[in-house]
């Protein structure tokens, strides 16, 4: 990184930082991240995804383990960056918990969780479309919006989601370009 | 009626063939088919249909991380990893493998394996027609096609009746119907759309696409499955490509020599009998060198590699590249652009879906400049081709906010009609978009890296913009809401429509190949990839590589069998 981008980053995060729950280490940001301490987060990435993608009368988040699949996209498919801002979210996400319910997300109740969701959900993104545009220049999505599309990829592509939460249908043969909506009909899962 | 001790000797044959892509097989198939003892050289690896493609029935939990690249694939094929993804990477190159220098941003995607990128093109197959062979000579740009419709038209019968062309027939003079299969079948949003163009466009018309995907049962293959995976190969042979029907077809003959992994570095040049005697070849797995020699030599390595080998045959006949007497070789690069286009949603048909996964969207044929008085600031025209389909979760995710039990029932079912379409559009051939031999940089087999010198001009831009704003008004006349208009600004190559580079014409002066592909000053070398074409046309290019092969394979077994080779 050159200085001019450097200080450019600077005055962003001084702008971005106010609406981010706690401010980025910058000078550890492009270290990758241990894969440890992510691994160590699994049962909360598990019990967020359950929040986003919770079972009903198909199956749910964790039934298609969609926290693996989180952790492996995380670990191989990121920048340094990108990991340390999931990494971040997730801490903010636990000290946003405590500071709430003085428990971490794992002990709340139902409620709980889906408040605190709600609240990382709510402030996703920027009310105004330019700071979202500088916001993803500069880190990428941000933490909550990558998690939920995670969640869905994850699910959506695994096996319980394709073929249970959503119609699978693996060699279709024929094509039926205009045929009724069925009672109930899920979307397809491929396309 | 071959010389017995020729066919003996490994080194010589009738016929030589270089690369086994889309227009290389078909170039096989019919020498051998015509009785020559023919080498097939292919400089990647050998695909078998069937047996090698790993990935063409796996589901989407088999793979560990879903469509996602990994960074280090991505830190070492920056290029292509922008274009593959963990169901069809086996069949790119890699960029650092197989590197090339760019002077302005240009993205040279390749498939080296035998079949080439016939296994993972888009298999969309369209005539060009007379307004596209006069076009040059009209509009005083390059120079004139030495052929015109008349002379390619039996040729295409003859290659849509042996691939299997589904579509429908249109009675167009801009985009001639052909021997069509059955065509696929347009769904609800497109049937409107369709339907609205009648009542709203004056020249704007729509219809199915028209591609190598078989609605029936053809040549022992398909039909095709409508599973849409086509670029992973395809187990039942619904659709062509080199390795489930030319190469086959060619080995069938037991005329078929095919050799993988051999990288033909040049043409080699007879002074006394003023032909081809041969090709010289690098082997990829041990860099031992091979002269091999035919009576005549085919030249299908792609219309980048083919004028590379061409520049990289020296000798003192021909100082700057092999038939390169008009210094056009390399010049003239083409490829569509296809960034500028439209899309949009629409209310209705809430109660209406599909089943199945059509391999192929729609096509609105060239609408634009049919006439010679139309004044719209740009020469030639586009197609546009899109889909409708209805939105899934992969749309759906980005446009439903919240989370639980709500946000998975809104994901999980279909979303609004929506219809995506963008144009394809001709590009005129600019002398100065060219590809040259960098004098220092060698690959790891001691050849000469390609620099790619191309942009897009004016004429380009301002048809971009036409586009937009003709594809956004056809949406909004037609009931569509949200519609936007884009320009994705994608760099040359990226169509993957590369054109031009040995073009054909009527003037040894000007141009490099006649109008029987053979160069003007050895005949007996014949190219018929992409590199020839004198222009671009706006339709996508495979069909007329294939008539062309075709034809100029015909013709080269009639003038060796006069003697005249």
């Amino acid at each position: 990184m050159n200085r001019r981008t450097y200080i450019k980053s600077i005055l962003a995060v001084g702008v971005l930082g106010t609406a981010s729950y706690s401010l980025f280490k910058w000078l550890d940001i492009n270290q990758p991240i241990d894969v440890k301490s992510l691994q160590g987060y699994e049962p909360l990435i598990a019990e967020l995804a359950e929040v986003i993608i919770p079972r009903t009368d198909t199956p749910g988040a964790k039934d298609a383990f969609v926290h693996q699949f989180i952790i492996k996209v995380i670990l191989n498919c990121n920048h340094a960056r990108q990991q340390q801002i999931f990494m971040r979210g997730l801490e903010d996400l636990e000290q946003y918990t405590n500071d709430q319910y003085q428990q971490s997300f794992l002990k709340c109740s139902q409620a709980q969780k889906e408040s605190v969701v709600q609240y990382f959900s709510d402030h996703a993104a920027y009310s105004t479309e330019l700071l979202n545009k500088v916001q993803k220049r500069l880190w990428g999505q941000s933490f909550f919006t990558k998690f939920r599309n995670l969640t869905v990829e994850g699910y959506c592509l695994s096996e319980p989601g394709a073929t249970q939460g959503l119609a699978y249908d693996y060699i279709p043969g024929n094509f039926m370009a205009c045929v009724p909506l069925q009672a109930n009909q899920k979307s397809w899962a491929t396309k | 009626m071959y010389i017995a001790e020729e066919n003996k000797n490994m080194d010589t044959y009738d016929a030589i063939v270089i690369g086994s892509g889309i227009s290389g097989g078909w170039a096989a198939m019919e020498l051998c088919k015509k009785g020559l003892k023919t080498l097939l050289l292919e400089r990647g690896r050998d695909v078998k249909h069937l047996v090698d493609y790993p990935t063409a029935n796996l589901n989407p939990w088999d793979f560990e991380l879903g469509y996602n690249n990994t960074v280090a694939e991505l830190a070492k094929d920056p290029v292509h990893g922008q274009i593959y993804n963990p169901g069809n990477k086996h069949f790119y190159v890699s960029d650092t493998e197989h590197p090339y220098i760019q002077e302005k941003p240009f993205n040279w995607y390749r498939g080296y394996q035998v079949g080439g990128r016939s296994l993972i093109w888009g298999r969309q197959c369209y005539r060009l027609s007379d307004l596209d062979f006069e076009a040059n000579l009209k509009d005083g740009v390059a120079v004139d096609w030495p052929i015109r419709y008349r002379d390619i038209a039996p040729w295409y019968s003859y290659v849509e009746q042996h691939i299997g062309v589904s579509g429908n027939r249109e009675q167009l003079s801009q985009l001639p119907d052909g021997s069509f299969l059955p065509p696929m079948e347009l769904n609800c949003i497109e049937r409107h759309l369709r339907d609205e163009m009648k009542k709203n466009e004056a020249y704007a018309m729509l219809t199915i696409a028209r591609v190598a995907n078989l609605s029936r049962g053809w040549d022992s293959r398909g039909p095709c499955q409508n599973r849409n995976l086509c670029d992973r190969g395809c187990p039942f042979g619904g659709y062509f490509s080199s390795n489930s029907s030319t190469i086959p077809a060619a080995m069938a003959t037991g005329n078929l020599t095919l050799r993988p992994f051999s990288i033909v570095t040049e043409l080699l040049y007879d002074e006394q009998s003023q032909k081809a005697k041969g090709v010289r070849v690098v082997d990829k797995l041990t860099h031992e060198v091979f002269d091999f020699h035919a009576k005549i030599v085919f030249v299908n390595a792609s219309t980048i590699a083919t004028a590379g080998i061409l520049l990289n045959s020296k000798s003192s006949r021909f100082p700057n590249g092999f038939g390169n007497d008009s210094e056009q070789v390399g010049h003239n690069l083409m490829d569509h652009h296809s960034s500028a286009g439209a899309a949009g949603y629409h209310e209705d048909f809430r109660d209406q879906y599909y089943k199945g996964r059509r391999p192929c969207g729609f096509l609105i044929p060239r609408f634009r400049n049919l006439g010679a008085d139309e004044k719209l600031g740009f020469k030639r025209g586009y197609n546009i081709q899109g889909h409708g389909e209805r939105q899934e979760w992969s749309d759906r995710m980005n446009n439903i906010s919240g989370f639980g039990k709500d946000f998975k029932a809104q994901l999980t079912t279909p979303g609004p009609w929506t219809v995506w379409m963008a144009g394809w559009g001709e590009c005129l051939p600019y002398y100065d978009n060219k590809i040259t031999l960098d004098e220092q940089l060698k690959d790891s087999w001691g050849q000469p890296l390609i620099k790619v010198d191309f942009s897009f001009e004016e004429n380009e831009h301002k048809m971009m913009d036409d586009i937009k704003s003709q594809s956004a008004e056809i949406l909004e006349r037609a009931g569509f809401k949200g519609v936007n208009s884009f320009n994705y600004k994608k760099p040359g190559g990226s169509t993957v429509h590369e054109m031009g580079t040995v073009r054909m014409g009527r003037d040894p002066k000007t141009s490099v190949l006649n109008g029987h592909n053979q160069i003007h000053a050895v005949k007996n070398v014949f190219i018929t990839d992409g590199s020839c074409m004198t222009s671009s046309a706006s339709q996508n290019p495979s069909l007329t590589y294939m008539a062309l092969t075709a034809r100029a394979c015909d013709y080269a077994v009639a003038e060796l069998k006069k003697g005249n080779l």
